[in-house]
């Protein structure tokens, strides 16, 4: 199923539209644009050189036609209604010069000088190859459009001496001729009538064809050997390289293994793309290590894991944690617990009875969280309780452990510990702080306190240190509260420290209730004071009631 | 955490803000540790200090123990929530605080 998927996606890989057709798309472009730039070029030029040509040949001939003319006779012609021999001589005579001079219409016609609207014809001959057929004398039609009236008007009035109208509409006219417009003058060089001689120019038309043709055909030709030559090329230099790259990448995308031939011995260019070869190679070899060593580093992270979670365990079961821990002493009742914030924790209480009458509670605090930190505690607390089996008073305890870590105590790590000896038959507590927080007491029928006892120095921090010893009188019902300060210092997400304050408020909460009740109702209310934020540091707490 | 570090001649300040604890104070230490060359005495302003936790009450024990054998070190500027730690904890029985 995953092979199938791998490989459609793939398939996406191909390009839309292959890079060669794009490139060859761009020449193909360039040559048409190239192409009609030369075609309307020449096709202007031809065009501009013919029509001299044709318009040369055409004033001649008209030239020759006026010098045949026998102005002093136009009248005579006139009225002579085609018919006489003098006419047909002339008529014959301008046939002749029509045929000779290979134009296609010669005639002779007179304006309506009024508007010019009309033209009379006085002669008209007609070239034997072609199909038209002449205007009889006389004949009167519509001047054509007003570009002739206009040149009829300037040869009459004599503003010009010659006249051309073209009717060429350019490539593929179906019939393109000129007019060539000379005046007839009377002795008194007055125009009496106008000579025209018109010529086809059908070899206009095809020359101009030709050369098209010819010029489409060599592009044709060109674009072809354009595109085999291209092709060939891009596909050498560019599409197969660039093709064994992106295979390549696509190929590495899903495989994330090193290639069994390296593409720069693949690809052998010279250029960027053997560049970019090279530098994928590289990327390969980089991204393929970073996954090696990111296995490496996540099996070791599971390694240490596994073992925190051991570590975890055998840390907590350190502590003594079957409670009721001496189901057979009525004379109080004792409860704690530890909530490390990391797997390990530099937390830690402690309580065991020294002799039948004597409880000895620690509640101590390692500089620090995590490994290190749990590793001095664990030494700590069997220091601690080592000493208090020596049956030590609290500060000869703190005293002499204060030594016995301080002499190897190369990291500078200390532990703050508040140690308490409750003599159980007279509930005479005997107590030394070492640099911890401050119990809290609760004497029957009061209110949970701080007590504020005297402090010394934390243990491990200066070697010689002695510690000051207080007592507290438990009576019956007195109950008190040890803590860490993972407790007060708890913070939110707005890092509000929980505070002292809220604590002891948390413990008077239910202050009747047994000592399990009471660290349940701090530790929901910590919780609710720190809702979501996660806990940053280790949790402790302790809670003792002497019932006497 | 910030930390600011002037040095004059043989005296050297550091003024730290922010919270000191178990995230920051290796950062402390490592700069500490770089800098007790010459130095005689060694002045921390903790003015702008929020939090102290315990890991960050051992790096300074760590620089006293250090500056007891070349010179001396004083704390300056403790605000009364940092001074509290400070007793509670034994410290400011073993610090020169200003």
């Amino acid at each position: 199923m995953e092979e199938k998927n791998s490989t459609a996606k793939r398939k996406k890989n191909k390009p839309k539209v292959s890079i060669v057709f794009k490139s060859i798309l761009g020449i193909i472009i360039l040559l048409v644009v190239f192409s009609l730039i030369v075609s309307f070029m020449g096709f202007n030029n031809f065009t501009e050189a013919l029509l001299d040509q044709y318009s040369d040949g055409a004033f001649r001939t008209a030239d020759t036609a006026v010098m045949e003319f026998d102005v002093s006779k136009i009248e005579d012609y006139a009225a002579s209604g085609g018919k006489t021999e003098e006419y047909i001589t002339a008529l014959e005579s301008m046939e002749r010069l029509c045929n000779s001079s290979g134009s296609t219409f010669i005639y002779v016609i007179r304006p309506d000088l009024s508007d010019y609207k009309h033209i009379t014809f006085l002669f008209s001959t007609i070239n034997n190859n072609s199909n038209y057929t002449r205007y009889e004398f006389g004949f009167v039609r519509d001047t054509t459009n007003e570009e002739y009236m206009e040149k009829y008007r300037k040869l009459y009035e004599g503003e010009s001496e010659q006249e051309l109208v073209i009717r060429d509409k350019g490539y593929i006219e179906t019939d393109p001729h000129i007019t060539a417009m000379v005046p007839i003058k009377d002795a008194n060089g007055k125009t009496a009538a106008i000579l025209c001689v018109q010529r086809q120019m059908d070899n206009l038309v095809r020359v101009r064809n030709r050369y098209i043709i010819k010029i489409l055909v060599v592009m044709a030709a060109l674009m072809i050997l354009v595109i085999i030559i291209q092709s060939i090329y891009l596909h050498r230099v560019f599409l197969r390289p660039v093709t064994k790259i992106t295979e390549e990448a696509s190929r590495f995308s899903h495989e994330n293994d090193l290639p069994e031939k390296k593409l720069s011995e693949t690809v052998r260019n010279n250029d960027e793309i053997g560049v970019l070869a090279g530098s994928i190679d590289r990327m390969e070899e980089r991204i393929v290590k970073y996954v090696d060593d990111l296995t490496k580093v996540t099996a070791e992270k599971e390694r240490i894991s596994t073992e925190l979670n051991l570590a975890t365990k055998i840390q907590a079961s350190m502590l003594p944690n079957i409670f009721p821990p001496f189901p057979d002493r009525t004379e109080f009742d004792i409860y704690a617990s530890m909530d490390p914030a990391k797997e390990v924790g530099g937390d830690f209480y402690d309580f065991f009875l020294v002799d039948d009458d004597h409880l000895c509670m620690v509640m101590a605090d390692v500089s620090g969280k995590g490994v290190p930190a749990a590793l001095f505690m664990m030494a700590s607390k069997i220091i601690l309780a080592n000493y208090a089996k020596m049956g030590k008073t609290p500060s000869e305890i703190l005293s002499a452990a204060n030594s016995s870590i301080c002499s190897r105590n190369r990291e500078d790590m200390f532990v703050t510990a508040w140690l308490g000896i409750l003599e159980i038959s007279t509930g005479k507590l005997t107590a030394a702080n070492a640099g911890h927080e401050y119990p809290v007491l609760m004497q029957p029928d009061g209110k949970f306190e701080l007590y504020k006892d005297k402090h010394g120095f934390v243990i491990g921090g200066m070697a010689g240190l002695k510690y000051k010893e207080y007592t507290i009188d438990m009576k019956p019902g007195s109950k008190l509260f040890l803590y860490t300060d993972g407790v007060p210092e708890a913070t939110d997400a707005e890092k509000q420290l929980f505070g002292n304050e809220r604590m002891v408020a948390a413990l008077n909460e239910k202050p009747n209730g047994s000592p399990q009740e009471i660290l349940k109702t701090v530790r929901s209310s910590v919780d609710a004071f720190v809702k979501d934020a996660e806990q940053f540091d280790d949790l402790t707490m302790l809670c003792l009631e002497y019932k006497g | 955490m910030t930390i600011e570090s002037k040095k004059d001649a043989g005296k050297l300040t550091l003024a730290v803000t922010g919270r000191l604890d178990t995230s920051t104070a290796p950062k402390l230490e490592k700069t500490l540790k770089y800098s007790y060359d010459g130095v005689t005495e060694l002045v921390f302003d903790l003015k702008e200090l929020e939090y102290i936790s315990s890991a960050g009450l051992r790096v300074l024990l760590s620089a006293q123990k250090t500056m007891n054998k070349q010179g001396s070190m004083k704390v300056t500027n403790v605000c009364e929530e940092i001074m509290e730690i400070f007793e509670i904890t034994g410290f400011s029985d073993i610090l020169t605080i200003e």
